[in-house]
């Protein structure tokens, strides 16, 4: 690629709860931007510009946040920016916080995005207030029923989806939900939502921010040089398609296809599942697993289930898929797809603790929005040719 | 001639108020109006960070007011529905005493004559204190605090949290098609539009092709079949929430409509439990009779006007892997 | 790091039909927006790289409500996509910096709104401080007042000048009948207000080559920024502008004199304060188009700005200025200049 490297050189989130009742918004977001500073070793002072991401502003009866939020987030002074792209959001907000980076006009930037939808109620803002709402899960789950039917996955796929992201979200200090007796019967026995997924296997409501420091190669060199490794961005890309029309595909859309090859080719990344070593995937329902390894060319089609049933996406596996926990783990709907592209990035930082992947060096993460539309995806490694 | 329909979004939001802006409110209870120290300034309201730098500020309250003085002002002639005073008041930045920056307020001045730069104020409060921006009802001209209605005392506890409640009115359009869609349904027609560039047809009142972004007017037209086969079809447990309807698991189906690639989404089942849905179920459409019509319709809902849903007609299911896929 | 490249031009826009009351829905006033900008221009959906929407659920009345405005794009294949929850003129801004890139070559970016959607006056409040604001309904006429009068105490504006610029604006009107007209929030009288507009407009970006092959005389960036200020406008200066100051700076304002400003100026004295922030002369045309005084489309208007601007580059002028605005008392401000080229 042309462009200029780029890198992460801080990462932060909050404690994400099902309601952070203890604080403002501005200290949620706030809570969240000064971990990632303290991870960068910078201060407000040394940010340029601003960029924000957030799900619809109906989940906290809040217009346009970014206006309220200008002096919250230090950006007096400076640009503000605010992507709004459905559930991708929070990659977006990446990909567009690295793009101030890349096109020269902007040297370091600090990418948030949030979600305080406690204060409201996410099915109602889904369903914009009008009864009888589908739910977060009821728009796919026809896309599921056409996963199982064509690939002939067996029924309990999802279930160890749920038990494996659940587990890893033990070992992740701000993940909301923390279940420590989880089961595949705890699952099985846990009531339906959207027939099959259960509610064990679906995501929860949560409050929470994310931030990421992102700065241009003289800044990523020099965290290098301080024993701070940072992520180098190997490629990026937001694709759209529209939401229905004959010949949409359900289980392997365009738009998500067309997104891998994007960051693949700029990446260098030739044979996905053996280049690279981890993934954050945006998987708020589990068998999203399945269905987003196949489309992001992890897995053959129709071949994505097995990864799952082998144990190859566990955290100990060839391919650890969410060792965050993922969405099923902490969902601030606007947040979560900043969350897949900063654990992602913390993965090739050696930086995620406990749920590190050892010896990751390209990771991917990705988020997908609206009816599996919109998406955002980023390559991270730990050095900018990481296939020399 | 275009009709129009409204519709009010509503709801109670709860908001959190963090350790600065729940210490104020608390203090509103009683009576008190606190700003926060930044440096030598002391800001009401107060904030949780320098609003300059960002910088956090130290939990360092000072009180400020009762009384203050009007710094700017401006004539609210006719009151919405959201502002403080239902008769003719001011909106002004009142610098209460000690403080360094101004709160915006309501000043009942009675008259556009009745307020001025520099003319001092002091707080209406509400006798019964929500610990909200609006346990001071407004400001009055003078030096003295006025208490409206029975005084009701301080917040029993630390006030954490605030009510919001919004509703808007929105007027938008129905488009000509959705229009269409639903007299024809009258006439028991389930009417379709098929793109001119691409062939692709789209029912439901849906007046354009997204493939190739044009619009489809009525020279689009076609009539559809109302016989289909279920592709898919969704479950959903119903979750409560202000302005839900649903108490029952409830089953929203996809049409593939005989001999044609149109898909009726989200559509409603008649007589058909959610146990028994099956992918490649025949059904054929329901009409309503006139009693039972409805505005929905378009986009996502597999209703419209007469058309009331889907019900199984008894012929053999069709047996084929790709029906599943057809949701679009 | 390298500074931006000034080689990528605007070569192209049109805008919907702008009127009080739209029965035309959001989606169906950019898919014309958009076939307009294009056409002209040789080219097909299906040429374009890069798409970056504007629009705003609030005003709309639906959460996701750029969902549906993706049909008026033609996005199949699936294109390269984003959204901004702002003006069209910050999704210009967005699709300038991924242009950069350089490895693609035509962008449309788009600004959408229909505001007579819903009251403003009970929208906007929901945009202010939630905890202190937005709960007094504080809505954007009353911080609009307040901030004339800081104006008009500074010297910068009077009531006959924000008169004068009205009538200039409309095209109609005279001033002293004007100035007999009640206060509808004083010192602000209706001619002082914007009007309410439905609109959208589609622009068209392309980078050198491809914006020289396409066009005779492309309307070339050669600077574009946008900053903020503090939120409560209780704790800002409201008789200056220093963002709009920041942005002008920062985009090379003073590196040579503009012809033609188009500034967003929804009320009368923004735009004399505007005008005198960025030190604009009588020698500067300012808002020959009317500007937001005469049709505010939200969420298009700072778009149509630079459309104005491209407008004066497009037929000989050597230099304008376009700018934008976001939240209450001018709390955003960018600013775009764009230049033609010998």
């Amino acid at each position: 690629m042309s462009t200029p490297p780029v890198a992460v050189v801080g990462v932060g989130q909050t404690h994400h709860k099902s309601r952070r009742l203890d604080v403002s918004f501005g200290g949620l977001v706030r809570e969240a931007v000064f971990r990632a500073l303290d991870d960068a070793q910078m201060t407000l002072a040394d940010i340029d510009a601003v960029v924000l991401g957030k799900a619809p502003d109906l989940f906290e009866g809040v217009m346009k946040p970014e206006l309220y939020l200008s002096d919250a987030l230090g950006a007096v002074g400076k640009p503000m920016f605010r992507v709004h792209t459905a559930g991708s959001v929070g990659g977006t907000t990446a990909i567009v916080a690295a793009s101030h980076v890349q096109a020269g006009k902007h040297r370091t930037v600090l990418a948030v995005a949030f979600e305080k939808q406690s204060e409201g109620n996410a099915q109602f803002a889904l369903g914009s207030g009008k009864g009888a709402s589908l739910g977060a899960g009821g728009a796919f789950a026809p896309f599921i029923r056409a996963y199982i039917q064509r690939s002939g996955a067996p029924e309990h796929i999802g279930w160890k989806v749920a038990v494996k992201d659940r587990l890893n979200a033990l070992k992740n200090p701000y993940a909301h939900l923390k279940i420590e007796d989880i089961s595949i019967e705890k699952v099985k026995a846990s009531p339906m939502m959207w027939e099959p997924t259960r509610f064990l296997e679906s995501c929860p409501s949560s409050d929470g921010a994310c931030a990421v420091v992102i700065t241009d190669e003289a800044g990523g060199n020099a965290a290098a040089a301080d024993g701070r490794p940072p992520a180098w961005i190997l490629g990026s890309s937001s694709r759209s398609e529209p939401p229905s029309f004959p010949g949409r595909d359900p289980v392997r859309p365009m738009a998500a296809l067309q997104c891998a090859a994007d960051v693949y080719s700029a990446a260098g990344i030739t044979d996905p599942r053996r280049q690279i070593d981890t993934a954050e995937l945006y998987v708020p329902f589990s068998w999203l697993e399945p269905i987003w390894l196949e489309a992001f060319g992890l897995a053959e089609e129709g071949e994505g289930w097995k990864m799952v049933d082998d144990g190859t996406t566990e955290l100990g596996g060839a391919l650890p898929v969410n060792a965050s926990g993922g969405v099923l783990s902490s969902n601030p709907i606007g947040a979560s797809g900043l969350l897949r592209f900063a654990e992602a990035a913390n993965q090739v930082r050696g930086a995620a603790g406990e749920h590190q992947v050892d010896g990751a060096k390209v990771a991917i993460g990705m988020a997908y929005g609206a009816n599996n539309q919109y998406f955002s995806t980023w390559a991270v490694g730990s050095s900018l040719h990481p296939f020399d | 001639m275009t009709r129009f329909i409204e519709s009010t979004i509503t709801f109670p939001y709860k908001r959190s108020l963090g350790p600065v802006v729940g210490a104020f409110m608390t203090a509103l209870t009683e009576k008190q109006i606190l700003g926060i120290r930044s440096g030598d300034a002391v800001l009401v309201p107060p904030m949780e960070w320098d609003p300059s730098t960002g910088a956090e500020l130290a939990h360092e309250f000072v009180e400020v007011g009762p009384a203050g003085t009007v710094e700017s002002w401006t004539w609210v002639t006719t009151p919405s529905e959201q502002h403080p005073l239902d008769h003719p008041f001011a909106f002004a930045l009142v610098r209460l005493d000690g403080a360094t920056t101004p709160l915006l307020h309501a000043v009942d001045a009675g008259t556009p004559g009745g307020v001025s730069e520099g003319m001092r104020v002091a707080p209406r409060w509400r006798g019964t204190r929500a610990g909200r921006i609006d346990d001071i009802i407004c400001f009055v001209p003078g030096e003295v605090p006025e208490t409206e209605g029975e005084d009701t005392g301080g917040a029993a506890e630390p006030v954490t949290r605030m009510d919001y409640l919004a509703s808007i009115t929105y007027r938008n359009p129905v488009p000509e098609a959705a229009d269409r869609a639903t007299e024809a349904s009258r006439e028991h027609r389930l009417l379709g539009l098929r793109c001119p560039a691409c062939g692709r047809v789209y029912a439901g009142g849906r007046g354009l092709c997204p493939v190739d972004a044009i619009e489809l007017g009525p020279e689009c037209e076609v009539d559809l079949p109302h016989k289909g086969t279920i592709t898919n079809f969704a479950i959903v447990t119903p979750v409560q929430y202000p302005g839900q309807t649903e108490t029952e698991p409830f089953v929203r189906a996809f049409v593939l409509l005989d001999d044609t690639d149109v898909i009726i989404p989200y559509s409603a089942v008649i007589e058909l439990p959610a146990d028994q849905i099956r992918v490649g179920q025949r059904v054929d459409a329901v009409w309503a009779s006139p009693a039972e019509e409805t505005e929905e319709g378009g986009g996502m809902g597999g209703s419209w006007g007469s058309l009331l849903g889907w019900i199984p007609n008894g012929e053999p299911d069709l047996d084929d892997p790709d029906l599943v896929n057809r949701i679009f | 790091m390298s500074a931006p490249s000034t080689d990528i031009a605007v070569i192209g826009w049109a805008q919907s039909q702008m009127v009080r009351h739209t029965d035309k829905s959001e989606t169906q006033l950019l898919m014309s927006a958009i076939t307009d900008a294009i056409t002209p221009l040789g080219l097909q959906r299906a040429d374009i790289d890069f798409t970056c929407l504007g629009s705003c659920d609030y005003i709309t009345g639906q959460a996701f409500s750029f969902v549906s405005n993706l049909d008026a794009i033609g996005a199949w294949p699936p294109k390269r996509d984003s959204h901004v929850e702002m003006d069209g003129a910050w999704a210009l801004y967005e699709a300038w910096l991924r242009l950069q890139e350089g490895d693609i070559e035509i962008a449309v970016v788009t600004g959408s709104g229909r505001s007579s959607t819903g009251d403003p006056a009970l929208i906007y409040p929901m945009e202010m401080d939630p905890y202190f604001l937005a709960p007094l309904g504080a809505d954007p006429l009353t911080f609009a007042a307040l901030q004339a009068r800081a104006v008009i105490a500074s010297g910068i504006a009077d009531e006959r000048r924000m008169a004068e610029v009205a009538v200039r604006a409309r095209g109609t009107g005279n001033v002293e009948s004007l100035l007999a007209e009640e206060f509808i929030r004083q010192p602000l009288r209706r001619h002082d207000v914007p009007p309410i507009t439905d609109g959208a407009a589609a622009m068209v970006l392309a980078t050198g080559d491809r914006a020289r092959q396409l066009v005779e005389r492309p309307a070339y960036i050669t600077g574009f920024d946008h900053r903020t200020e503090c939120h409560n406008p209780s704790f800002r200066a409201l008789d200056d502008s220093p963002s709009t100051r920041i942005a002008a700076e920062a985009a090379g304002l003073a590196a040579a004199p503009v012809e033609v400003a188009e500034l967003q100026a929804a009320f009368t004295h923004e735009e004399l304060l505007l005008r005198s922030v960025l030190g604009l002369g009588d020698d500067v045309t300012v808002n020959a188009s009317g500007g937001a005084l005469k049709e505010n489309p939200i969420m298009a208007s700072g778009l149509c700005r630079v459309g104005y601007a491209a407008d004066h580059i497009f037929g000989g002028g050597n230099r304008a200025l376009a700018h934008s605005t976001s939240g209450p008392c001018l709390q955003q401000n960018l600013v775009c200049i764009l230049e033609g080229r010998s």
